[in-house]
């Protein structure tokens, strides 16, 4: 096990810099996940740690050496991609012993490394397979046993489960999770499924356009997410947005001349700013903003409800069901400590008052 | 497409499949009746080859090729050939493999520059390059030699392999090798260890076309051997272009026939390989 010390990583293409100087400390043991929509830099900076891709300035360390010219088989990493890899002519059992068998080790230990790794995973059944009998849920497996049996350094993985389904993407979520909380092995995680980063991370690493937007833990994230960006990628459904003017004190004047009074003042400068409510953190109240129902969608355990504000849509998320109906108007609330304010110019968060 | 889209789809489909078996069967008739024409003068007699009309039926004779195996110079310059063939075919296998997976996996300057020009130079016309190649290999002193057959095969066929390869490559996902340099490989080690075996049935069909190329040249071996390396096909020409006894098309057609079997028992043994999946189940199904 290891640290992994990530210090103003850049890296180039010819003159096209895709990832601006990137710091990111990982501690021994802990699950980072880079998060973030594609092209944000996220697998290339997962590839510098493999050692897949040069790195163009700066410097990554795994433990106290620093690696940007070590070879990716010195670095004592392992690697579960997208794709799986799997080498299609070798059955479970090579596939997973493959790179043991690469650093020479008796043949005794590698039957008896496989064979336990094999039993974590469920896969004793399969060993004599090979990749192109297996399902995607078993070969998704194959690659983390691929992984496991090296016990590495530092984990990586490259969006490992996009490949699956949704139901077994969950299942494989956990598993995931599972693995980890018993292995403890530093892990670094891409993916672009901001949930899977939330459930799955001691800390997320939110990037967008090669550089660090945030990261924390996921809660924080969601909590107080420090950017517009931030917060539109994280939680689902999406946080409500409404533009407009401070006027007074608390009120915003939006863009289609709707005012919403809010419970507290607007800290720092008046002018233009973006509020944020997330959708599970509004709820119907007796006063508040007045919105016509356009579509309620229930799920059993909580309903969704798509309002209108003058122009502006509202998505509201209760617990349980809603007496609403669609044309009905009913009035919208938040608590103060719900509400994020975002500058309208630089897109930053300003703290509200608590 | 859905059965109530299209007017009775299923019978419109099975037509369309007698019409493309028909069209087959019509291909294959007229590629290889020539072929069957070739084995089958190969068992006339002289006298029978030449009926008018052409006979379906006859005695069968091998005198043709008693005759004309017992002049040593046919069963020697089949065994030249097979060596010519064999070494070229491997050699530049080896080569053209080893540069198509470069061109198709290292980032590098001009790396598409250099294939393209390695690809023109196979625009050069052959006999263009015969000449020169002739006096090169006499000033070196290696004239008639079987090496010096397989060099200048290498000059058309690693070309050939490299681009045929290359595309091979491309088809597979790179992180197949991301993930044995990761597990402990060197980019050689990678190369060798999961490229090529995955490879195996384009490697073995490259192999194949590419001896076959070797199995048939004439121009070089032409200018390049005279006795101790002639190849088949130099027989062949010598034969047909016989213009003190006229062709003797009793050989000609033996010497065909015996040309064209190799190569076809060579691929019924690897059509296993040829048909064979590639990488299937590499990565996701």
């Amino acid at each position: 096990m290891s640290t992994v010390e990530i210090r103003d990583v850049r890296k180039s293409y010819g003159q096209l810099e895709v990832i601006h100087g990137v710091s990111v400390g990982i501690a021994d043991g802990e699950f980072v996940a880079l998060v973030g929509p594609s092209g944000c830099g996220k697998s290339t900076l997962l590839r510098m740690i493999a050692g897949l891709e040069d790195i163009s300035g700066g410097e990554i360390a795994i433990g106290e050496r620093v690696v940007n010219h070590v070879a990716p088989k010195d670095r004592d990493i392992a690697m579960v991609f997208q794709n799986y890899a799997l080498y299609p002519h070798m059955n479970v059992r090579e596939n997973m012993g493959f790179a043991l068998r690469q650093r020479r080790l008796p043949r005794a230990e590698i039957n008896a490394r496989v064979t336990d790794a094999a039993r974590i995973l469920g896969l004793e059944q399969l060993l004599d397979r090979k990749p192109r009998q297996l399902s995607g849920g078993q070969r998704q497996r194959v690659a983390m046993g691929r992984a496991i049996v090296r016990n590495p350094n530092v984990f990586l993985f490259d969006e490992p489960l996009s490949n699956l389904d949704a139901k077994l993407r969950v299942q494989m979520r956990s598993e995931l999770k599972e693995l980890h909380q018993r292995l403890g092995v530093t892990t670094v995680y891409v993916t672009h499924d901001q949930i899977e980063a939330m459930t799955l991370a001691d800390r997320v690493v939110v990037m967008n356009g090669g550089v660090v937007e945030q990261m924390g833990p996921p809660l924080d994230l969601y909590d107080r997410p420090q950017s517009l960006f931030v917060a539109a990628f994280i939680g689902s459904p999406p946080m409500n947005f409404f533009q407009g003017d401070v006027e007074g004190d608390a009120t915003l004047v939006l863009d289609d001349g709707h005012a919403l009074a809010l419970p507290v003042p607007v800290p720092g400068e008046k002018g233009r700013v973006t509020l944020g409510v997330r959708p599970e953190h509004i709820h119907l109240a007796n006063e508040g903003w007045p919105a016509v129902v356009s579509v309620i969608e229930p799920t059993g355990s909580e309903t969704q409800i798509t309002a209108r504000i003058g122009e502006h849509v509202v998505r509201v998320l209760v617990r349980g069901r809603t007496e609403a109906r669609p044309g009905e108007t009913i009035h919208l609330a938040a608590r103060p400590g719900d509400l994020h304010v975002f500058d309208g110019g630089t897109g930053r968060r300003r703290e509200m008052a608590p | 497409m859905t059965a109530a889209a299209l007017p009775s789809p299923r019978r419109r489909s099975r037509l369309g499949h007698r019409v493309r078996i028909a069209a087959g069967l019509a291909a294959c008739v007229v590629f290889l009746f020539p072929v069957f024409w070739m084995v089958l003068s190969s068992f006339k007699d002289q006298r029978d080859i030449f009926t008018m009309p052409p006979t379906l039926f006859f005695t069968p004779t091998l005198e043709t090729y008693i005759s004309y195996m017992q002049r040593a110079d046919i069963s020697r310059r089949l065994i030249n050939t097979i060596i010519v063939a064999a070494g070229s075919g491997a050699l530049s296998i080896a080569a053209g493999a080893m540069a198509g997976y470069a061109l198709a996996r290292i980032r590098l300057r001009g790396a598409g520059t250099i294939g393209v020009l390695i690809l023109l130079s196979r625009g050069v016309p052959p006999i263009a390059l015969a000449v020169p190649m002739f006096l090169v290999a006499r000033s070196l002193g290696v004239t008639d030699k079987h090496i010096t057959l397989i060099l200048a095969y290498c000059t058309f066929l690693i070309p050939y392999v490299m681009w045929l390869m290359r595309g091979f490559f491309l088809a597979l996902p790179r992180e197949l090798e991301e993930s044995a340099m990761i597990d402990g490989c060197s980019r050689f080690g990678a190369f060798f260890k999961i490229i090529v075996p995955i490879s195996m049935p384009g490697l073995l069909s490259t192999l194949i076309f590419s001896m076959i190329l070797a199995w048939e040249e004439l121009l070089f071996a032409l200018v390049l051997t005279n006795r101790h390396a002639s190849t088949i096909p130099v027989s062949i020409a010598g034969i047909a272009g016989d213009t003190v006894n006229g062709a003797n098309w009793g050989a000609l057609t033996a010497v065909g026939t015996i040309t064209v079997i190799p190569v076809v028992v060579f691929a019924l043994l690897v059509q296993k390989w040829l048909i064979q999946g590639l990488a299937d189940g590499a990565t996701k199904g």
